[in-house]
């Protein structure tokens, strides 16, 4: 009996875990081990952080699931990697430290034939002064838990607003290095539509604060696509929709310290700035979760494993290299590590060979270079690739990866909402392909398939976003026949 | 220089008639089986 044990429980590592099982039966082990006992469906997190829905909606408990497909499941946090054993055994080892409240601190290492490090990413609120809401000035949507946090101050922002004392927000990214600049965007959009619904938009001034060098880009180079016929960039489409909703915009920001009411940032031409705001939500940085590695005697070797970001190094062409010289093929395709052939690493864990955003920084020195995002459709596949490459592995005898999903290859569709309700709400529906661009097979096309990279704003791609809360609910429930609903 | 504030300031704004198609039932209730199926063939040939 083969032993696979999965690390984290978000999109990419309870996709695996899933497909695992259904490919490996009762004849094999599957183990998850999350620090949280819940399931969080993060993109629907932006509608309870502006009231418009509840937390309970966006999470399940992971344990009766697994229970029901007889996957083990630990509510721990993964501390360390043996991949050789020790001098014992030459099996893989993770140690592992319950979250459980019942053995809350107790640590135990799991062997293991196959590991998958779907960990996530660690919120790095500590990487700038004042950030995040545990013990800093800004509200977060990154959990429920903030997102009800951010809902609540938002509501007595419209408050003071009603009272009319008028009130400045803003929302975007918390450090020059930030990804997820899509989410930032959403939140921004829909606390829009919640002052407007409120009555009190004309009061309010909502400011999009970020790191891309312009909107549109999120972090992936920005779009060229195709929109009602016409050829257009993701930047003039996003700036014509600002300012139909009357919002401004700071782009090429490295935010610096948050005091009090104050945001400090730097951008890319030096210029030093200050905005004041009675309401802030700000995306921090990601970082890996702080795995720690050893080999059989004991000696670390944490660096061979992971990148100096934490994150893990897997079949990626990291050679330092100027970025017009970086191209989608530098991308990985198995997601296994180099080093060890039984570990994997997905989704946002596992280290990117190089932004896709052109990266800039100040006459300083200080980073201004959205990282790229490998969230939502991108890590549920690469969770299911890896899935079916081990469940090759061990069924088949298989000695290399059979099943591949690189960034450079792969497309990706992104629904951005703007607004919520069934027949007021609207969001950004944008598809691109390949994520990665792909310069010498799309020379004319900024590196992307024009056929297939396109744009639409409206009600239709609200209701596709509503949709795919309720799909992505199902399919991770485990639910008759989920394996049916693509990632 | 950052002069996205400007660029914002100078975009062109939606016509009535883009503005009616994106709250159109109609419209809309093809442009969501477009949508929906444009990502399914996304999804499924992705990997």
């Amino acid at each position: 009996m083969a032993r696979v044990v999965v690390l984290g429980a978000g999109v990419s590592g309870h996709t695996a875990a899933l497909y695992l099982k259904k490919r490996l039966g009762r004849s094999h082990e599957v183990i998850v081990v999350s620090p949280g006992s819940k399931w969080n469906w993060i993109p629907s997190n932006i509608w309870v952080g502006v009231g418009k829905m509840t937390a309970d909606k966006v999470v399940f408990p992971l344990a009766p699931i697994y229970r029901r497909k007889k996957i083990t499941f630990h509510q721990a946090k993964a501390v360390a990697l043996y991949p050789e054993g020790d001098l014992n055994s030459p099996r893989g080892q993770v140690e592992i430290v319950y979250t459980d409240p019942t053995r809350v601190g107790k640590t135990v290492r799991l062997g293991y034939d196959y590991l998958i490090n779907a960990t996530g990413p660690q919120l790095n609120f500590a990487a700038t002064p004042g950030l995040g809401p545990d013990g800093g000035n800004t509200v977060s949507v990154c959990t429920p838990s903030h997102a009800v946090g951010a809902a609540k101050r938002l509501a007595e922002v419209i408050t003071n607003l009603k009272s009319g004392s008028p009130q400045t927000l803003v929302v975007g990214v918390g450090h020059g290095t930030c990804t997820c600049e899509g989410a930032a965007f959403e939140y921004a959009f829909n606390v829009e539509q919640q002052l407007r619904e409120a009555g009190v938009r004309d009061k309010a001034e909502v400011i999009y604060l970020t790191n891309e060098h312009e909107l549109g880009d999120f972090g992936v180079g920005g779009m060229t696509f195709s929109s009602g016929g016409a050829r257009v960039t993701s930047e003039a489409w996003m700036e014509s929709l600002f300012r139909e909703r009357k919002m401004k915009a700071i782009t090429q920001a490295a935010v610096t310290r948050i005091d009090p009411g104050v945001i400090n940032y730097t951008q890319i031409d030096g210029t030093e700035n200050a905005q004041k705001f009675d309401f802030a939500m700000l995306l921090p940085p990601f970082r890996g979760v702080g795995l720690t590695a050893y080999d059989r005697d004991g000696v670390e070797i944490t660096d061979t494993i992971f990148a100096p970001s934490g994150f893990m190094r897997v079949d990626a062409d990291y050679t330092a290299k100027p970025f017009d010289e970086w191209t989608a093929q530098d991308w990985p395709k198995t997601y296994q590590n180099p080093s060890y052939a039984n570990l994997f690493g997905v989704g946002i864990a596992f280290a990117p060979p190089h932004a896709i955003s052109r990266p800039y920084a100040t006459p300083g020195g200080l980073a201004v270079a959205p990282a790229p995002p490998r969230t939502g459709m991108p890590s549920g596949a690469m969770g299911k690739v890896v899935a079916m490459t081990i469940a090759d592995m061990i069924l088949k005898g298989a000695l290399t990866p059979t099943h591949h999903a690189s960034m450079g290859e792969m497309a990706a569709a992104c629904i951005a909402s703007t607004g919520t309700g069934l027949r007021h709400g609207t969001a950004a529906a944008m598809s691109m392909s390949p994520i990665v661009p792909d310069n010498a097979r799309y020379p004319d096309t900024n590196g992307r398939d024009p056929r297939t990279t396109t744009g639409e704003i409206g009600l239709a791609a609200h209701w596709v976003k509503r949709v795919l809360h309720t799909m992505f609910l199902y399919k991770a429930k485990a639910y008759p026949f989920w394996y049916l609903i693509p990632e | 220089m950052d002069d996205t504030q400007n660029r914002i300031d100078a975009a062109p704004l939606p016509g009535t008639i883009e503005l009616a198609r994106r709250s159109n039932l109609g419209v809309q209730l093809l442009h969501f089986m477009m949508l929906n199926y444009t990502m399914y063939r996304l999804a499924k040939s992705s990997h």
